[in-house]
């Protein structure tokens, strides 16, 4: 007979648990939890590190990827900050996930699914493009909405798209690559494109006056300075 | 019941510690410190540095053990490691080696 085993509310692990059986975590894990059975983490459990079992019920704080064989379920009051994947998953109202989530078995659904990706524009260029959320709204109101779903996803215009992101790349000193294509065209409406060139003058400008003072301050206290940094060291 | 029980057929590599009783009937290999009472039951591999209250070990045991009130050697158990403890019993059976200190 297994035995079942319980991390009890008071007991701190930093190590990693492994074997067969089921486990109950109702304190707190530092390390990787790997075990045959089932995994329960109560409402006051905390773990740090990846844990990998046949059904997962989770209640506390997760900072770690899931892995589950058979089920990962996180019930109201989760707090999973991590990857989860497993061939049910479970996430109740009032849980909180931050993560990739994926239930396997998808992959299969995934190429029939790619012709209707075009639905999920949305996603991809806010993975993509994070610093695009300044300029996406106005390139999508200017012309081309479909431009972001074609440049992720679709296979035939992707090298026309390469070149037209090459070619920009060089010129735009900073955010928002993908965009570029989209400003050249419509050189007017890039009023956001200006403002960023006014960014970037600004920066070296700050250094010029800034190096002049510093020569002047290491000449006088060179041995000081050398001194303090040796000693905050 | 016991606040922690880490079964048979599970392994811990690391340190636990806490303020509760523990029983192992798995393996463990690392530290285990706690302030209340420890027991290793028959099918317990331990390799580990025991602090506890008191430490009762039916299975074997390498490593240093303190603890505050008692330890017991149960018929069956082996223990290699020092002891630190107030009182200290080895039953019949049992199989010790190691340094003892009862002067606590």
């Amino acid at each position: 007979m297994t035995e079942a085993s319980v991390i009890g509310a008071g007991t701190v692990i930093s190590g990693h648990v492994r074997g067969q059986g089921s486990l109950e975590i109702l304190g707190r894990v530092e390390g990787d939890v790997s075990v045959t059975g089932n995994v329960a983490i109560g409402a006051a459990g905390r773990v740090r590190g990846n844990i990998s079992a046949a059904e997962l019920r989770i209640s506390g704080h997760v900072q770690g990827d899931l892995r589950g064989t058979v089920a990962v379920l996180l019930e109201s009051g989760a707090r999973v900050v991590g990857d989860i994947s497993a061939p049910r998953v479970g996430i109740a109202p009032g849980a909180l996930a931050r993560g990739h989530v994926q239930t396997d078995g998808e992959p299969a659904f995934a190429g029939a699914r790619a012709p209707a990706a075009a639905s999920r524009p949305v996603a991809p260029p806010a993975r993509t493009a994070p610093a695009a959320a300044v300029s996406p709204t106005a390139n999508k109101l200017e012309a081309k909405p479909v431009a972001f779903p074609t440049k992720v996803e679709a296979k035939a215009p992707p090298v026309p798209a390469k070149f037209e992101v090459k070619a920009p790349l060089p010129p735009p000193p900073k955010l928002a690559p993908p965009k570029p294509e989209l400003r050249r065209p419509e050189p007017p409406r890039a009023a956001p494109a200006p403002s960023q060139p006014e960014f970037t003058p600004v920066r070296p400008l700050k250094p010029e006056p800034r190096r002049p003072p510093p020569p002047v301050v290491p000449v006088l206290s060179k041995g000081i300075k050398a001194k303090k940094k040796k000693s905050g060291d | 019941m016991a606040g922690t029980v880490i079964g048979e057929g599970l392994t811990i590599e690391g340190d636990i510690s806490g303020d509760e009783e523990i029983v192992i009937h798995g393996n463990l290999r690392g530290r285990l410190t706690t302030t209340d009472a420890v027991t290793v039951s028959g099918t317990a591999v331990v390799g580990a540095d025991i602090t506890g209250a008191s430490l009762s070990v039916a299975g074997q045991v390498t490593g240093d053990v303190t603890a505050s009130e008692r330890v017991d050697i149960q018929a069956g158990g082996k223990l290699v490691g020092d002891i630190k403890a107030a009182r200290f019993t080895i039953a019949d059976g049992a199989s010790f080696k190691g340094n003892v200190d009862m002067e606590v």
